[in-house]
């Protein structure tokens, strides 16, 4: 998968749990208040559903997810857009 | 649907139900919702103290939902065999469910509507399965008699729903649960099973609204049953043993029955050769549906939109009412093209399937069950033979002299206070303010000493239309101002509406009114009310009644008490 196309599909993603944000410029979500804690669990759930990825309970932390970088990077890790 | 109305909902759990709430806000699914949830782990303390602060947030519903490993301490030790003695243990449990139960009964009154969804032991617990369902010992056999409890206990609570979450968690089995998330941030539920109860909730406050549909259109070739009458012959149809996919359309049909049986009109459109289909109809011995199953049909080679129109208005119901079922991809986007209301489900591909979509569907969700549903069909055919006989009358006056209308009208009580909100919350055409109320806020307004409801029965020489009226009033010094003015779409047309006034003014005039007003909401449908209270105005205010104007028929005769 290209990393455009992948950038576009965890937008989509993130939109849907919190419509309207600007996730491109975020440097941290939960710093930023762009996301909570809460909407670190549906972000969880819906990487895992669309990727077929499995989060352990050690990586549910929000240094994992606080941007579109580092969600890239975690996914990279588990095989996804490699 | 109606129009949305804002429900603000509560959530009270043992575990973190933010999520929840947030579901419930942005679930396109009607009614629109404001959801919050009270700090995780303080059932008791928000459900016994008014203020608590999320009461402040003044909410209408609320949701307690609590796992009953968590929330009854007694069978989190059963389960984990910490107990001085298994009895010992399984009575301090019921007393817990008695403690609940009376911690709910305190927080119902303050809101309208109580859901508590039943408790349910996680899915991974297999525990010890040749003892789980023994009496006095095993925790399965427990917590159904936990939620035996609840229910007895709240049996005479008119606004308390106890929410059958087995249908929902059974579903999804063990990943009905995250313990990741529970372990993270106190999620018992997985997303999966927190969006099915979000789905389920949003049912319950559409039935308690009654917002749901009321008919059922279906096609006819491949949809009952199995084949094309028209080309394969009605004695090659596939309907019924021993053939596989017979049974199939059979087990449809029988779905279909249930429904019509409480309640839920049944019509057919189809593009056949209506002879053909209706002898199919009443004669195939496999047939579960017959002829009298249904209150209308348009069996034709016509527009299916044009032909749902017709029986839309035939049965005097808003195309937001209607379900339809066909098995053409086509059919079904033509239907959902022209008539956007009409609500028009995918069919699943194999008919196997479609009884287990129909019952599965939550569309038709009801706070009661009353004596009219049960003969709504009848009510529907008795329409037809009275058209048929208005058809061949010589003038509409000596019609409606012929079918011998009695009014029976009745102060509200207790008894009639379902049905009554039913009528209330379902009728959209002849409603004059669409006030939209539950059991509890209907019946606690109406017994406010200014106010006064009555119902009303009317039955006619083909049969009985049941509890069909419904009207109130508030009354303020020497005036008295009409509030709701409900009538069924089934007694329109006959002046019925004519004696529930004349007979409404009257009472109110007995309260020492002089003056009595009506002020018809500008609502999207509710324009037979509006004319009708519009030829019922002084010239001089157009709210104030002209007692000239207001005359009880003399062919309807009306009793009371």
């Amino acid at each position: 998968m290209a990393a455009k196309e992948l950038m576009m599909e965890l937008i989509a993603i993130l939109s849907e749990i919190r419509p309207g944000k600007d996730f491109v410029r975020a440097d941290n979500f939960f710093e930023e208040g762009v996301l909570d804690s809460l909407d670190l669990t549906a972000l969880v759930s819906a990487l895992e559903s669309c990727y077929g990825v499995f989060v352990d309970v050690d990586e549910m932390v929000p240094e994992n997810f606080r941007s579109l970088a580092a969600i890239e990077k975690f996914l990279a890790g588990k095989g996804v857009g490699a | 649907m109606k129009e949305p109305v804002i429900h603000r909902v509560l959530l009270v759990g043992d575990t973190t139900l933010d999520l929840l709430a947030r579901m419930l806000e942005q679930s396109a699914e009607l009614p629109t919702v404001e959801a919050f949830a009270a700090p995780y782990g303080q059932v008791y303390q928000t459900l016994l103290n008014p203020a608590h602060p999320v009461w402040a947030e003044k909410p209408d519903c609320l949701v307690v939902w609590t796992a009953p490993h968590l929330t009854l301490p007694s069978v989190e030790k059963l389960l984990r065999f910490d107990f001085p003695s298994a009895a010992a243990a399984y009575e301090a449990a019921l007393a817990d469910v008695d403690q609940f139960a009376d911690s709910v009964l305190q927080a119902a009154p303050r809101v309208g509507l109580v859901i508590i969804p039943t408790w349910i032991l996680p899915a991974h617990e297999r525990w010890i399965q040749t003892l789980g369902w023994r009496q006095g010992l095993g925790p399965a056999h427990l917590v159904a008699k936990a939620n035996l409890r609840l229910a007895e206990r709240f049996a005479s609570q008119q606004n308390i729903v106890l929410l059958d979450s087995q249908f929902w968690q059974i579903s999804l089995g063990r990943s009905a649960y995250d313990l990741r998330m529970y372990a993270v941030a106190k999620i018992l539920y997985s997303n999966a099973l927190l969006a099915r109860a979000a789905g389920e909730i949003k049912s319950i406050l559409r039935g308690s609204l009654g917002q749901t549909r009321k008919v059922v259109v279906c096609d006819l070739d491949n949809t009952l049953w199995g084949g094309v009458v028209g080309d394969d012959g009605p004695e090659n149809l596939k309907l019924g043993a021993p053939d596989p996919v017979g049974e199939c359309y059979q087990a449809f049909q029988s779905a279909l029955k249930a429904l019509r049986l409480r309640g839920i009109l049944l019509a057919i459109a189809s593009k056949n050769d209506e002879q053909l289909a209706l002898k199919v109809i009443d004669e195939h011995p496999a047939m579960v549906l017959r002829k009298s199953d249904f209150v209308a049909w348009r069996i034709n080679w016509k527009d299916k939109a044009a032909n749902l129109v017709e029986i839309a208005q035939e049965l005097n119901l808003g195309l937001d009412s209607f379900l339809f079922l066909d098995d053409s991809p086509q059919e079904r986007d033509r239907i959902r093209k022209a008539l956007p209301e009409v609500d028009v489900p995918e069919l699943p591909a194999s008919p196997s399937e479609y009884g287990p979509f129909l019952t599965a569907l939550s569309c038709f969700e009801t706070p009661s069950l009353e004596k009219e549903d049960f003969e709504r069909t009848h009510f529907y055919q008795a329409e037809r033979d009275r058209s048929q006989t208005r058809d061949v009358a010589s003038d509409f006056e000596s019609w409606l002299r012929s079918l011998q209308i009695e009014v029976h009208a009745t102060p509200l009580c207790r008894e009639s206070v379902p049905r009554a909100t039913q009528l209330l919350n379902k009728t959209n055409q002849f409603n004059l303010s669409l006030r939209r109320m539950d059991e509890k806020s209907f019946w606690e307004w109406a017994q406010q000493p200014s106010h006064a409801a009555y119902t009303f029965h009317v039955s006619d020489r083909f049969g009985d239309f049941g509890l069909v009226g419904l009207t109130s009033f508030n009354v303020r010094g020497s005036e008295a101002r009409i509030v709701d003015f409900v009538m069924s779409c089934r007694v329109m047309g006959k002046q019925v509406e004519d004696a529930l006034l004349g007979y409404t003014m009257k009472r109110a005039r007995t309260r020492g009114a002089a003056k009595v007003l009506a002020e018809p909401v500008d609502g999207p449908r509710n324009g037979p009310a509006k004319q009708f209270f519009a030829g019922k105005f002084s010239n001089s205010a157009q709210t104030l009644l002209d007692p000239d104007r207001v005359i009880i028929p003399d062919q309807i005769s009306i009793k009371e008490g």
